[in-house]
Formats: C-alpha cells, sequence, structure tokens
C-alpha cells in the first residue's frame, strides 16, 4: 500500500489534518460549536466552487469564504451576561447564503458535477505535493493560534462571566478562534470532503469530551482519536475500495457511541464495587 | 481595624436595559468583613455587582474601589457570577478551576506547578478538594457553589465579591458556606460583598447591609 506515492501523500495529508482537527475540534465541541463546524466546512465549498470558477485553487477559495463567514459569526454579540449565545440563527443563513452563491458559481464554472462531488466528498487519494505543503502551512498557522489563544479562549469557554471580570478579552477570543476554526475546516475538507469535513473535527473530541477527561488529555485523545480515524479510514478503503470518508464518518459515529458504553460501565463496576465494600 | 473607604459611588446612574437600578446615588462605605447588598428580586443586585466589577458601566457619575475605578483593580477582586452557568458540565471541576489561574494572559499555559499549587490552594480553603476529580455536571449545588468560590479566591483577592452564594442550599450546606466566608474575612482579612436573599441565616455575621430598593441604595451597619 505503501509503495505508491499517493498513498503517502495521503497519509501524510491525514496526519496534519487529524493534528489541526484534534485540537481545535476539542475546543469547538468544549464551546458547543458543532453547528459552526459544519456549517464552516459547507461554506468552504461555495469558496472551492468559486475559486475554480475564477481559476484559483480550490483551497484557497475555500480558507477565504470560510474565514470571512467565521469572522461574521464569531462578530455576533455576545449575550449579556456571558450567557452561552444562540448563535445558531445567524450561523444557518450565514450558511443559507453562502451555499447559494455556491451553487451560482458551479452553475458558471463548466463540468460542474464532476466538481461538485470531487469537492463535496473529498479526494483523498489526489493529494499532491504542493497540497501537502499548503496543508502543513495551514496545520503551523491553525496551532500557533489556538497557543496563542489557548489560555483566554479556556478560560472564557469554563467560565465566561468570571473571566470577562477579571479582564480577559472574551470577543477577541471568540473571533481569533472562528478564524483559527474557518481555517482548520478548509483543511479538513481537503481530506473527507465538504461534506464529512466537520466529521473529524466532531466525533473524536465529542468523545474525549464524553470520557470527561481535562484540556490536556483531551486534546491529546482527540488528536490521536482522529489518527486513528483518518488512517483507518484509509486502510479501510484500501482494503475495501468504498470511499474514505464512508469509515471516517461511521467511524466517529462509533468511537462516540464506544464511550458512552465505556463510561456507563466504569460507572455501573464503580457502584458495585462500593456496595460490595459497604456489605 | 481601621475601617477605610474601600466603595463609592458619586452620583451614579444605572441602568440594566429598560429598568434603572441606580438613581443619582452617592455613597461611601467600608466593605471590611461581610456586607450584604440585599434588595428584591430584579432591583439591580446583580447589576450592581457586574457594574462594580466594570462589565456594566453606569450611564452617569463614577465608581470608585479603593479609589481606582474598578478595571483598575480586577487583580484584586474575586467574583463568584450568580450562576456558573452550564458551560463545558463534561470537564473535571479540577480543571475549571486550574485554568482560571492565570486565565488571562495569552500564549501556552507555563508554570505548571505554581498554577497546580494555587488551585490546590483555593479548593482546600473552601473545601472543595476530594470532589474536584468529578466532572462539574456531576457535582451537587452546594458542591458547585464551592467550586465558584475556589475560582473566586484565586490570586488570594482582597475584595471578594458574591452573587448569590447561598442560593439553593440547605440550611446546614448555608451555615457551612457562611461560616467559610467568616473564616476568610477574618483570617484572610477579605472584604466580602455579598447577595442573599436569607437575611435571616446571615443576621448574626454580617456586618452591614446595602439596601437596593427603587433606585436608591441605603445602608445600615
Ligand atoms: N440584559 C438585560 N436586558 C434588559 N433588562 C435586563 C437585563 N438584565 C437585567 N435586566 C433587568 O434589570 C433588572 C435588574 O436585574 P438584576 O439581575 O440585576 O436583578 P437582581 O436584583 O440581581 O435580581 P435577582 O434577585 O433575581 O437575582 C431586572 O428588572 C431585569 O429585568
Ligand atoms: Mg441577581
Amino acid at each position: 500500500m505503501l509503495e505508491f506515492e499517493f498513498m503517502r501523500h495521503a497519509f501524510a495529508g491525514c496526519a496534519l489534518v487529524s493534528v489541526i482537527a484534534g485540537p481545535v475540534g476539542w475546543f469547538l465541541m468544549l464551546r458547543r460549536q458543532a453547528f459552526a463546524a459544519h456549517a464552516l466546512s459547507h461554506i468552504g465549498f461555495s469558496g472551492a466552487a468559486g475559486a475554480v470558477w475564477l481559476g484559483f485553487p480550490p483551497l484557497a477559495g475555500m480558507i477565504a469564504f470560510s474565514l470571512a463567514a467565521g469572522l461574521a459569526i464569531g462578530s455576533e454579540h455576545e449575550a449579556d451576561r456571558g450567557a452561552p449565545v444562540q448563535r445558531d440563527g445567524t450561523i444557518g443563513l450565514v450558511l443559507a447564503a453562502s451555499l447559494g452563491l455556491g451553487t451560482w458559481f458551479l452553475h458558471m464554472a463548466n463540468g460542474a458535477s464532476s466538481l461538485a462531488t470531487t469537492l463535496l466528498f473529498g479526494d483523498v487519494l489526489g493529494i499532491g505535493r504542493n497540497t501537502l505543503f499548503s496543508l502543513l502551512a495551514v496545520a503551523i498557522v491553525c496551532l500557533s493560534g489556538l497557543g496563542v489563544l489557548c489560555r483566554p479562549l479556556l478560560f472564557s469557554s469554563l467560565a465566561p462571566q468570571v473571566a470577562q471580570a477579571k479582564g480577559v478579552p472574551v470577543k477577541i477570543a471568540a473571533l481569533g478562534f472562528m478564524a483559527v476554526c474557518a481555517l482548520a475546516c478548509s483543511a479538513c475538507a481537503e481530506v473527507a470532503g465538504a461534506l464529512l469535513a466537520f466529521s473529524l473535527m466532531i466525533g473524536p473530541p465529542a468523545t474525549a469530551l464524553r470520557l470527561n477527561l481535562g484540556p490536556l488529555a483531551g486534546v491529546t485523545v482527540s488528536t490521536l482519536l482522529a489518527l486513528f480515524l483518518s488512517w483507518g479510514g484509509l486502510i479501510l478503503s484500501w482494503e475495501t475500495d468504498a470511499p474514505v470518508p464512508l469509515w471516517i464518518g461511521l467511524g466517529a459515529a462509533l468511537l462516540y457511541g464506544g464511550a458512552g458504553l465505556w463510561v456507563r460501565f466504569r460507572n455501573l463496576s464503580v457502584r458495585t464495587t462500593s456496595s460490595i465494600r459497604a456489605q | 481595624m481601621h475601617l477605610r473607604t474601600d466603595l463609592r459611588l458619586e452620583n451614579v446612574t444605572l441602568s440594566a436595559g429598560s429598568s434603572v437600578v441606580l438613581k443619582g446615588v452617592s455613597l461611601q462605605t467600608s466593605l471590611a468583613g461581610i456586607t450584604l447588598l440585599s434588595g428584591r428580586n430584579g432591583t439591580g443586585k446583580t447589576t450592581l455587582l457586574r457594574a462594580l466589577l466594570g462589565l456594566d458601566k453606569p450611564s452617569h457619575g463614577s465608581i470608585f474601589l479603593r479609589n481606582a475605578v474598578p478595571e483598575d483593580i480586577r487583580k484584586d477582586v474575586g467574583y463568584m457570577p450568580q450562576s456558573i452557568g452550564d458551560a463545558a458540565l463534561a470537564i473535571p471541576a479540577f480543571s475549571h478551576v486550574l485554568n482560571a489561574v492565570g486565565g488571562a494572559c495569552w500564549g501556552l499555559p507555563f508554570h505548571w506547578r505554581a498554577r497546580r499549587r494555587e488551585a490546590e490552594r483555593v479548593l482546600k480553603l473552601t473545601g472543595a478538594r476530594v470532589f474536584a476529580h468529578r466532572p462539574l455536571g456531576a457535582l451537587s449545588g452546594g458542591e458547585r457553589q464551592r467550586i465558584g468560590l475556589a475560582q473566586a479566591l484565586i490570586g488570594a483577592p482582597e475584595l471578594l465579591f458574591l452573587d448569590e452564594p447561598l442560593a439553593g442550599l440547605d440550611h446546614g450546606a448555608q451555615n457551612e458556606i457562611i461560616s467559610l466566608l467568616c473564616e476568610l474575612s477574618r483570617n484572610l482579612g477579605i472584604g466580602v460583598l455579598m447577595t442573599s436573599h436569607e437575611t435571616s441565616s446571615l443576621k448574626d455575621v454580617v456586618s452591614r447591609t446595602l439596601l437596593l430598593e427603587g433606585g436608591h441604595l441605603r445602608a445600615r451597619i
């Protein structure tokens, strides 16, 4: 399998994307912004379609579009007193508007249907050397952005009002994070396609949160799980000839379900041991 | 103990949305010991506390805490909001406290040891160490109050603003929190300003009461 260059590229691409999706997704899930991840990757699809029509590389269009949308979503008013904001309305409308644009871009670009398929479902086996370098650049930018933002972001996600009272620039942290998310979603879409880009951003971190892990352990576990999912998807698709996103999507849901079962089992066994001790 | 002016309001008008909380109020008071901010639901206690933290701005007049504007003495004030929120319930309570230590700084969190020590210290002060490893969502209301209190105590503040720290607690738990607050103010010299409707449980321990009513704020010793 590894004797083919396209497979080596695919594995490298998946590794880069997992390193981005694990940490960024963990913060997204912590802040309950799964819908934003979903929306941003679809918005990226419109950007990619626009770029193809205008003759730019799709990744550039993806990044430009989702960055703009991310800033639009992030700049919405914080609810008073740090309450979780009902952002869903804004996100949904930004998504609708950009998908509308996307269909028009596809209409204008020729050979629309095959292009749409590639963008929607991704083409991990077609990752070239240039794409790999772009992914590397995106990973570096995302992770350094997250590194700079992580403390105010974590504080304002865990205790928004206390963070504000301590002078944390909650708004700037939220905006910066949305920009990082937009970049991350574009990178994920490159591998898993716009339709499933968010599966890597949501499945592993949701699993880590379900296991009640703290930030450091949570980010580490979700990165490792993302790697496991994407490489596992590659290997399975090599063996079965089914598309990679199938395995990534199914695997994400299975991981989450498995984590739930495990937590239940753990609680059950704690309860039984303590009741045996009590007897 | 000498009584200094901790809180000075100069002709302050403060509103939240369409309701007026303070109408041109001027007041000077010490906050030594425990100060109770009392008033009926919706009179604006939370809004006033937020204004003292510099989070809500008065439309008129000025607020001084220890002769400084609220924004300038943030690090000396600990705050526990009315609801500690339903954010991130899956994360262990210990992380909630740990990540509030130095949480306002940019960049990666170094100084692991010092941050851990500070988190352990405040958790010990509030008696929350035994359950801090559990996820926040798996804690009872009283246990969560202690976590919130621990967060407020980070960085050894001189003033503590607590919004309804006794809400939802049974009598036993209320008395535990009250004696904890007495200890903090006695041993560490922290000035506690708290809102509460439990005036009867508090009447023996408060040094003064600020009554908020119809846009006026009156101090009673
Ligand atoms: N964001 C807001 N927009 C509009 N009005 C608000 C807002 N927040 C508070 N209010 C109003 O301001 C008034 C004061 O609210 P506040 O929460 O400060 O009262 P409170 O004294 O703390 O009440 P409680 O005892 O119930 O905690 C209330 O009448 C409330 O309806
Ligand atoms: Mg209130």
